[in-house]
């Protein structure tokens, strides 16, 4: 037969119902070696249940797990070959860090013949790694929460896991922590070239973050890609409203509805190509000066009821005047299209009768 | 396509089983209480309808005989009535007691440590040490209360309370009930304040703060905030200290054995008399048993009132 | 012992002064602190009867070991003839406490409730520390249900028990053996530690467990290495107070062991230190206080931990 290319976690029409709640409802997934995948979504989406079955630590209602080839699924997660970093980091705090990074390593001291000397090497080496060698004696509650995050991904990395599983870990760092800590473990996952599966709720962080980022709502998978195809290329109407902050306008038709982004939607004298653009009625009711950008709120003449957004940079020299119509052009291809049941992409519709 | 290596043999995965390991973490406790309590419970009951004496132990099937007896049995009814009376008098005072020492006791005061070590004393000893306190208290001449009254004037050859220079506290009919009643109060009221205490401090302080916010001043947040977010615990303070009292027989053996008479023998005293003393092990149980459908039906009722008066 | 006798002998006076003496400091206190004001002043005039409710519950709370350390130093003279119960109208003596520890059973009894105390507490926790777990973690409904019938179980009184358990101490042959007692006593002291234990349990954060699931170990492992070590004070405390109840359990003890050197303390005491209506009164009271201080401060110690427990397990149960 060859060599099949497999990749490293698949995942095989996975649901897990809680009662009567559909917390994650069929999942198909494979996420490759080396890659760094982001499962983005709102709270409530099922991202969270969907990784702590990866880890086992929840049991699908229907389906199956596959990691490294094996099938999984009734394995415990001790089993998997999978390590975690939960979003609390879940430090032992009756052991200080060393014995907390030790702790998954003795775990395996019988069956992969680690002596003392052996688990204190492999315990100091990542803590040096991640730069914490000189914690070892602290115990959790001695740290910040910057070296928490540390100590319990050296805690998950020591046992150089097929995956590591990362459950918001940077959600309780405060806001310029947290750039930092992103930037960080990009790199760190890079040098390492280690697989990780990181969930998320935060838009920002998949799209520093992942290599492709899978984006989930509702139990469901509702698109996979780069984030760059996500972000231009959403699939439905939920990828385009949920991704890009303020959020795609969106405007309804009969059977369909169109958006745009608000960063697209410009002074006409600002677009570049005034010909295959579309150009509309602007009315601006309130500017927002946030530094580098303007954010207009306003709607598009006959179209009163529907709150239409622009981002405008602030350095180009355009006024915008409260109270004052002015035309205002989107590029055709940035103009979007969904059909109004299913939310699903479609293709370029006439525009003409509409606005 | 995939090669199934993982799967050996599931049986090694039974002590990552959440369902195996917490069936086999529950039932030794669970096979050693139903059997150390199950079975002496059918036991009592087939006593309840057999002639077993301490001396005889084979058993024989004699109906309703012993529940005839038992209810045809003036003393009987006199004890019950007794166990009942004794129960809900002390339940109302311990309830009173209990509130305004949990109040007392959740706020901070200077010498706060000490006086809850004092006040917890009476819970603290055990039951039949603490009785021999009493039993001294209220003992016939040397009662250092009738010393007291003695001096303050209620005794005496002019006291209003009886030329004698004793009360009697445990020979009186009366007295001797009172003298029971409040021995119970005041060994059952720590146990009740720790209960409620448990519950004030589990009031969330946000409510608290909210109703300061809104201008509640101590007693209203109290009658209208703190009683009512307390009363399933403060049912479940009531279920235990009953239940504790009706089975208890420990005060009243060692005070008076249920004298003067009959006026302070309630049913754990008496079925121990007359089955454990009187060597009549059927009549004993027959009568412990009246007690069980009382026990039950006011747990019931009282889980139930506890459940359906949860707040959160 | 001058200073005892002096103690003993101005026992009242001396409680009273001190009394008011500490009430003095606290004040004077204050007014350095804030200033002797009118406003301090009037604040410590409105928070006095809060005060004098409290002292009049613990006088009545303390009364009864008043009395017995009292009295435990009253010679028979004293004691007996034309009592004056407040007063030392002779000097206090030691005879009676020593006598209680060399002519009577009272080390035996001691003894014994040690024995059967610790025997019991072992194998409470035995029983309870893995039930209460399984209760608090992993069973879902069903173990709810368990949890409610093991409540219902220590809501049985031991007067409703005591005659078909004394059958069955008789036919295993465990009459007047503590055996007997440490057999029986697990049947109320393992729901009410599963019960504070539980509590505790709840109280351990479950990604712990899921952080060592995920780091190698079986549930076993991961309650053994985590939660065991995570809740050790709350175990210290379900130690503390199984003992105590063990300490405190009088029907069992009375119908099963008539043998005095086997009895334990609850029953030893009343029954062997009183002869008919003949009361030895000073040996009694204060075998009694001698107990009662030592549970005492263990309770006070550990009571804000049972209280932790016991509203854990109510609020999340």
């Amino acid at each position: 037969m060859g060599a099949i290319f497999m990749s490293l976690v698949e995942l095989r029409g996975i649901k897990k119902y809680f009662d009567k709640v559909r917390a994650v409802d069929g999942v198909d997934l494979e996420i490759d070696e080396g890659e760094f995948l982001v499962i983005l979504g709102p709270s409530g989406c099922g991202k969270t249940t969907l990784m702590r079955m990866i880890a086992g630590l929840e049991n699908p209602t229907a389906g199956q797990v596959f990691i490294g080839g094996a099938d999984v699924t009734a394995l415990p997660p001790r089993k998997r070959g999978v390590s975690m970093v939960f979003q609390s980091y879940a430090l032992y705090p009756h052991m200080n860090v060393f014995n907390n990074i030790a702790f998954p390593l003795k775990a395996q001291r019988r069956e992969k013949k680690f002596d003392r000397r052996a688990i204190r090497g492999k315990v100091v080496d990542t803590a040096r790694l991640l730069e914490i060698d000189m914690l070892l004696d602290r115990r959790p509650r001695q740290l910040s929460g910057g070296q928490r995050q540390r100590v319990a991904i050296a805690r998950a990395m020591v046992t150089q896991p097929a995956v590591i599983l990362l459950d918001e870990p940077l959600s309780n760092l405060d806001a310029k922590l947290r750039a930092n800590a992103r930037d960080e473990l990009k790199e760190f996952q890079r040098s390492s070239n280690i697989t990780a599966v990181f969930v998320t709720h935060d838009q920002i962080e998949a799209m520093g973050l992942g290599d492709r980022i899978v984006v989930m709502s509702d139990g469901k998978i509702q698109q996979v890609g780069t984030p760059q195809l996500i972000y231009d290329d959403p699939a439905n109407e939920f990828v385009a409203t949920f991704l890009g902050s303020p959020s795609m306008n969106i405007l309804r038709a009969d059977a369909w509805s169109f958006g745009f982004r608000p960063e697209n939607f410009l002074p006409k004298t600002l677009a570049d190509n005034p010909e295959n653009s579309r150009i509309f009625d602007y009315y601006v009711k309130r500017v927002e000066y946030l530094g580098s950008d303007r954010l207009v709120y306003g709607y598009i003449r006959g179209r009163d009821s529907e709150l239409t957004l622009a981002k405008v940079p602030s350095n180009v020299r355009v006024s915008l005047d409260v109270d004052s119509d002015y035309e205002f052009a989107v590029h055709n291809s940035d103009i979007k299209f969904f059909d109004r049941v299913s939310g699903q992409r479609i293709e370029h519709q006439d525009l003409g009768g509409v606005v | 396509m995939a090669s199934v290596t993982g799967l050996s043999n599931p049986r090694a995965y039974l002590l990552d089983n959440r369902r195996f390991v917490g069936i086999m973490f529950l039932l030794p406790a669970l096979v050693y209480i139903l059997l150390l309590v199950g079975f002496p419970f059918l036991l009592a009951i087939a006593f309840g309808f057999s002639d077993v004496t301490v001396g005889n132990t084979d058993l024989s099937f004699v109906g309703f005989r012993n529940y005839e007896a038992v209810w045809e049995n003036n003393i009987f009814r006199q004890v019950f009535g007794n166990t009942v009376m004794f129960t809900l008098v002390s339940q109302f005072f311990i309830l009173i007691f209990a509130n305004i020492l949990a109040i007392i006791f959740t706020q901070e005061f200077t010498g706060k440590w000490f006086a809850r070590f004092i006040f917890i004393l009476p819970w603290a000893t055990p039951v039949s040490l603490a009785a021999i306190g009493w039993l001294y208290m209220f003992d016939t001449k040397l009662s250092p209360v009738d010393y007291l009254l003695l001096q303050t004037g209620f005794l005496g050859p002019d006291g209003v309370w009886g030329p004698g220079r004793n009360l009697l506290w445990l020979a009186r009919p009366a007295l001797s009930q009172v003298s029971v009643i409040f021995v119970q109060v005041w060994r059952m009221t720590p146990l009740a304040t720790v209960i409620l205490m448990a519950g004030l401090s589990s009031i969330p302080t946000d409510i608290l703060d909210q109703a300061e916010v809104d201008g509640s001043r101590f007693m209203r947040t109290l009658l209208q905030i703190k009683l009512p977010l307390i009363l399933p615990i403060m049912v479940i303070a009531l279920l235990f200290s009953m239940i504790t009292m009706f089975g208890d027989m420990t005060v009243v053996y060692l005070l008076t054995r249920g004298g003067p008479i009959d006026y302070t023998r309630i049913l754990g005293l008496y079925s121990f008399q007359i089955g454990i003393e009187g060597g009549n092990l059927a009549q004993g149980a027959a009568m412990a048993l009246f007690a069980f459908p009382l026990l039950l039906a006011l747990a019931i009722v009282m889980l139930r009132v506890a459940s359906r008066a949860e707040v959160r | 012992m001058g200073i005892l006798v002096w103690i003993l002998q101005h026992f009242w006076t001396l409680l009273v002064v001190g009394f008011v003496a500490l009430v003095a400091l606290r004040i004077a206190w204050r007014f350095r602190k804030y200033g002797a004001t009118r406003a301090e002043l009037s604040y410590v005039i409105r928070r006095s009867p809060f005060y004098l409710v409290v002292l009049v519950f613990c006088l009545f709370a303390a009364a009864p070991f008043l009395i017995m350390f009292m009295h435990s130093f009253k010679t028979d003279g004293d004691l007996y003839r034309r009592p004056q119960p407040f007063v030392y109208r002779q000097e206090p003596t030691l005879d009676h406490i020593e006598a209680l520890f060399n002519n009577t059973a009272y080390l035996d009894f001691i003894r014994n409730s040690v024995v059967v105390g610790v025997a019991v507490v072992i194998i409470t926790l035995i029983l309870s520390l893995p039930a209460a777990y399984a209760l608090a973690r992993l069973t879902g409904r069903w173990g709810e249900r368990a949890g409610i019938l093991m409540f219902l179980v220590y809501l049985v009184p031991p007067t409703l028990l005591f005659i078909p358990m004394f059958r069955i101490v008789v036919m295993l042959g465990l009459k007047d053996s503590p055996w007997a007692l440490i057999v029986v006593y697990p049947s109320f002291t393992v729901p009410f530690s599963m019960w504070l234990l539980q509590g505790f349990f709840k109280a351990v954060p479950p990604e712990l467990e899921e952080a060592a699931l995920v780091d190698g170990y079986n549930r076993v492992e991961a309650f053994l290495r985590v939660v065991l070590p995570l809740s050790l004070p709350g175990i210290v405390s379900t130690i503390v107070f199984t003992f105590t109840l063990t300490l405190h359990e009088f029907i069992y003890a009375l119908v099963f062991i008539a043998d005095t050197r086997q009895r334990t303390l609850s029953v030893g005491v009343p029954t062997e230190l009183i002869l008919g209506d003949v009361y030895f009164w000073q040996p009694l009271l204060a075998a009694a206080l001698i107990i009662a201080i030592p549970v005492g401060l263990a309770y006070n110690l550990f009571l804000d931990s049972l209280v932790q427990g016991f509203t854990m397990g109510a609020v999340k149960g």
